[in-house]
């Protein structure tokens, strides 16, 4: 039986950054993931890294949220960028609550290489955001940074492999072993290979998020979370120049974010106790959205939706006060003293602090194995942070469109160069499977061989894929097609591949499905259904009901 | 008035056309407007008339016995209203019959005389192979098309061959799902064996599209280099059949296919394929032509506007153009603006609309459905046998395809409506689009022409 120094249970932001931390300090680390890298919390969030308005009253949290962006920065600047930010007011009650963020926001500006708060005029406001309603009394401007959630999880499991960890995905935890109160290792069951496993370990770390409670019991040991919901409603393209931050209808903050090449609008929160996997949107988190922004968008509803997305949040347990009034710190718990030795649990945190958290429970870890080794993960760069990358240069080298190359770099940064030298030998690869993203074939080949893909949803974390307003109606099959040749899939399997794509792409899109978006659905169901008859195949294909769907 | 017209067209797709080309036939001043590129141009170019019943899972033998279950389970479906103007008894599934198999067999002789043979007939439903190396029932398929004896002669072997830097055809995954499908349902072929070829049409080497090889092919030269690696490929594995991705050519399709039969000595056809889809706009193209060619007058890149009908008779149709509009004075309107993707039918969080009338609009059971949330009318599986209602949502109709309203009349005495318009049954999962279209769009322009008759009488 296998045997580590450490076993981390969960491959979100928080997991992976410890079995980074936990490698590079040469421990022997495991990282287990139920199901795929940032495939839950993490994966759903706006990726946002820096002090909101939100979290004020907490100086300490935002000092700690300003120097870890200064040190992502470092670590990490090709896969983040920073976004001008408006906040209109449009009545005097909320000017006096922008006078104290300003305040503290410019306090920590200079260190994270962004300009004070601005009180701008309404005409300078509309300068910069024609899309705002003309009969806002004065905005705030301000900046912030926001990283690539998947990408940065990616990063860090793979700079963890580098430094000699292993990280198994679909391997879903199913008992902790103990003796006589102390962790003697960890029984799961590998969805890849359908065994159960086992690993020798004197100490896990339990990162596992929205289900950490869960993974406590296992151990025999208490964990109480606060669990929350927030959705959000992504937009088809960048419908405002710059993020917006406003009250909702009952007075908690909320936003309209440029992501990538869409824009998010989020978000609700909602205490929840349903199983995070089923999951969705409601139409009334949906239409609170909606009505919330449209007071300073009015136009907002003139944008096409293409989907919503949703997640649960692992709160610090505080109740009978607000979601929002929730500390947006975390805390790091040794199980010891209720008599369960080896176990490190999580509740609480945030995307920006993941680093923090990580550092926090690897000191804990090296204290009880008496290691002593010092953490480098706010200096060491993540893979494809090496150089910078001329996109004009490699655009015309390699005769890719400039844009499509500037995508790339922001999901491959360094590694870019790598891939374009992929379409020496295959120039057929220079081919744009995703047409929204873009995505080209290169990439995918590369994303599949170097990132340890299962399925082609893993791969769209990876490189996008099927994310924009299409949703999968036109790179489904092609990508499928490339995955399986790399896996060699069997036909089965490829056409399970693609359906599995689509089902997850589904959940999202239906949430929310009107205008352009039911014509684009009409478009998939000819293709898929009509055309493919993959609607025919579910039984033949040994089709799973996903934990959304409901039996027909 | 700008223009005259006896009947006016709204719609350019398979069911308008259709409708279009009727009217002409039978001596009416046809004017037909099409907005942008219909959904039957991006259709695979296959012609479904019923491959599975609503809800069912077993492929149907022929569209004859889909038809039958249709007229005895499904009277509101578009097929079952064609039984409601004979419903004696006993004589209503006879009657569904015969309008489909007349106005099916009607569409193959027009497509005939714009060099467009079709293959097939309402006594069978043929297996046709997709690009995905799936097989689906469909009724008739352009010859180019039809696989010949690939899943009936025993000794027969397949070779799929693709084209490199064409993405939307893998040819391995292809032969190995289609292979993996006859073997488990033990039919022919035993093997397959798969090619991809490089032909950089025009020079390119990636990023090609089906459209520009069928660009690159319509001229006759490029064939044999083609030709020459095809044999080689053939011959390596024993071909007898080979497979393509839809890219023979616009003009010389079935020219190509025949010249690929005697220079590769193995059977070659096209696979029915997705968006950009060759034999789609050849289907579109065939059918414009046929129109025109009847004396018919196409207005492209025009849609209507219209109020809600007030009056129980539409006199006029304005046609908005990039350029211009045109008043329209016309004795009959037919409505095929097709569902979502032509724009006839759209939906929003306040509910689902009919977008030139304002007209009622239904759910797939009949339910008023205008304002219903499109979210309501969906399943949480993507993609099922059950498909969406959503997409069996449209117009509720009369027996004579006038559109009717919330007082279960009909919303103008001229008005009909054809195609993805109407609700009552769901195309993606039954595979009944294009034969709707041709069906209703028939028999909606039967009705109007009487209505014009009788009104100039």
């Amino acid at each position: 039986m296998a045997k580590y120094d450490v076993v981390v249970i969960g491959g979100g932001s928080t997991g992976t950054a410890v079995a980074r931390d936990c490698a590079m300090r040469g421990l022997k680390t495991l990282l287990l993931e139920r199901d795929d890298i940032a495939s839950a919390t993490t994966g759903t969030c706006a990726g946002m890294i820096s002090s909101g308005l939100k979290y004020m009253d907490e100086p300490d949290i935002v000092d700690m949220c300003s120097d870890e962006v200064v040190y992502f920065k470092r670590i990490a600047r090709h896969i983040i960028e920073k976004n001008p930010i408006l906040t209109p007011l449009l009545e005097m009650s909320d000017i006096s609550s922008g006078g104290n963020f300003a305040e503290e926001y410019s306090k920590r500006a200079e260190t994270r290489d962004v300009p004070p708060v601005l009180f701008l005029t309404p005409e300078d406001s509309l300068k910069i955001e024609p899309m705002l309603n003309p009969d806002l009394i004065a905005s705030l401007y301000f900046e912030e940074y926001f990283i690539d959630p998947f990408a940065l999880c990616m990063l860090q499991a793979l700079d963890a492999k580098q430094h000699g960890a292993d990280i198994k995905t679909y391997c879903e935890v199913t008992d902790i072993l103990t003796k006589k109160g102390s962790i003697t290792g960890v029984q799961y069951f590998n969805r890849i290979t359908d065994k159960m496993e086992s690993v020798k370990t004197k100490a896990i770390i339990n990162a596992a998020g929205p289900w950490a409670h869960k993974i406590a019991a296992l151990a025999g040991a208490k964990l109480e979370l606060r669990l929350n919901k927030g959705a959000h409603v992504i937009l088809d393209r960048r419908v405002v120049n710059v993020g917006v931050i406003t009250k909702a209808i009952e007075g908690r903050m909320i936003y309209l974010f440029p992501h990538e090449n869409t824009v998010l609008l989020g978000t609700t929160a909602l205490d929840t106790w349903e199983d995070p996997d089923t999951l969705v949107a409601s139409q009334d988190e949906i239409e609170y959205l909606l009505k919330s922004m449209e007071w300073v968008i009015p136009s907002i509803r003139d944008a096409r939706i293409i989907r919503t997305m949703e997640g649960v949040r692992p709160l610090v347990p505080t109740w009978k006060i607000p979601e929002g009034d929730v500390t947006r710190g975390y805390e790091v718990i040794d199980h010891e003293p209720e008599g369960v030795s080896g176990l490190i649990s999580f509740t609480g945190g945030k995307l920006v602090v993941c680093r923090h958290m990580a550092k926090a429970a690897t000191d804990l870890v090296c204290k009880n194995l008496g290691v002593e080794a010092e953490c480098k993960t706010h200096i060491e760069p993540l893979p494809g942070n090496s150089d910078d990358v001329d996109i004009l240069a490699l655009a015309k080298e390699y005769g890719v469109s400039q844009h499509t190359v500037e995508r790339m770099r922001a999901r491959r940064g360094s590694e870019t160069a790598t891939i374009l030298e992929l379409t020496r030998n295959h120039p057929e690869w220079k081919t744009t499977i995703c047409t929204c993203e873009p995505v080209i074939e290169a990439e995918l080949r590369y994303a599949i061989r170097e990132t340890f893909p299962q399925t082609l949803n893993d791969l769209r974390r990876r490189v996008r894929l099927g994310t924009g307003p299409c949703q999968g109606t036109f790179c489904t099959f092609k990508a499928a097609s490339i995955l399986a040749e790399e896996l060699e899939l069997s036909g089965a399997d490829f056409q399970l591949e693609i359906v599995d794509f689509l089902a997850e792409r589904w959940k999202g899109k239906r949430q929310s499905i009107r205008g352009e978006q039911i014509a684009q659905e009409e478009l998939a169901q000819g293709i898929y259904a009509c055309v493919g008859n993959l609607d025919q195949a579910l039984e033949e294909l040994d089709y799973d009901l996903k934990p959304w769907e409901e039996v027909l | 008035m700008d223009l005259e017209a006896d009947i006016v067209v709204i719609g350019g797709g398979m069911a308008g056309l259709v409708a279009g080309i009727r009217a002409t036939e039978e001596g009416m001043k046809t004017i037909l407007l099409r907005k942008g590129q219909s959904a039957t141009a991006y259709s695979s170019g296959a012609i479904d008339v019923i491959g599975y019943l609503p809800g069912g899972t077993v492929p149907l033998g022929s569209p004859v016995e889909g038809l039958q279950g249709i007229a005895s389970m499904f009277p509101f479906h578009p097929y079952g209203l064609l039984g409601f103007t004979d419903a004696e008894s006993g004589t209503v599934s006879k009657t569904i019959v015969e309008k489909v198999r007349t106005a099916v067999s009607w569409l193959k002789t027009t497509l005939l005389s714009s060099n467009m043979p079709l293959f097939g007939d309402i006594d069978s439903n043929l297996d046709a192979v997709t690009v995905l190396g799936t097989v689906k029932p469909t009724c008739m398929i352009q010859e180019t098309m039809w696989p010949g004896s690939l899943m009936l002669d025993a000794d027969s072997v397949a070779l799929f061959a693709g084209v490199r830097g064409l993405p939307i055809f893998n040819p391995r995954m292809a032969a190995q799902v289609f292979l993996e499908h006859q073997i488990s349902n033990r039919l022919p072929p035993r093997k397959a064996g798969y090619h991809v070829l490089d032909l950089a049409p025009f020079g390119n080497n990636h990023n090609i599209s089906s459209i520009e090889i069928a660009r690159y092919l319509d001229n006759e030269d490029n064939l044999s280099v083609l030709a020459k690696t095809l044999k080689k490929q053939a011959d390596r594995i024993g071909a007898t059949h080979i497979a393509l991705p839809p890219v023979l050519g616009f003009n010389r399709a079935r020219e190509n296919q025949l010249a690929l039969q005697d220079l590769t000595g193995a059977y070659a056809f096209e696979l029915l394929s997705f968006p950009p889809s060759v034999p789609g706009l050849r289907l579109q193209r065939g059918l414009e032509t046929a129109f025109v060619k009847g004396g018919g007058t196409l207005l492209v890149g025009h849609h209507a506007e219209m109020d809600s009908p007030k009056s129980s008779i539409v006199k006029e149709v304005t046609a908005v153009g990039p350029k211009r509009n045109f008043k329209i004075s016309t004795k009959a309107v037919i409505l095929a603006t097709g569902k979502f993707i032509g724009g006839g039918i759209t939906g929003t969080e306040n509910g689902i609309r009919e977008s030139v009338f304002d007209l009622m609009t239904v759910s797939e059971s009949f339910r008023i459905a205008t304002s219903a949330i499109p979210q309501k009318l969906t399943n949480t599986i993507a993609l099922s046998h059950m498909g969406h209602p959503l997409f069996g949502s449209g117009l509720s109709v009369d027996p004579q395809f006038r559109p009717i309203t919330k007082e279960d009349f009909h919303a103008a005495e001229n008005l009909y409506a054809a195609g993805s318009i109407l609700a009552g049954y769901n195309y993606p999962a039954e595979k009944s689009g294009l034969g709707v279209a041709i069906v209703t769009g028939y028999m909606a322009s039967r009705n109007a022409v009487d209505h014009v008759k009788g009104v100039s009488a």
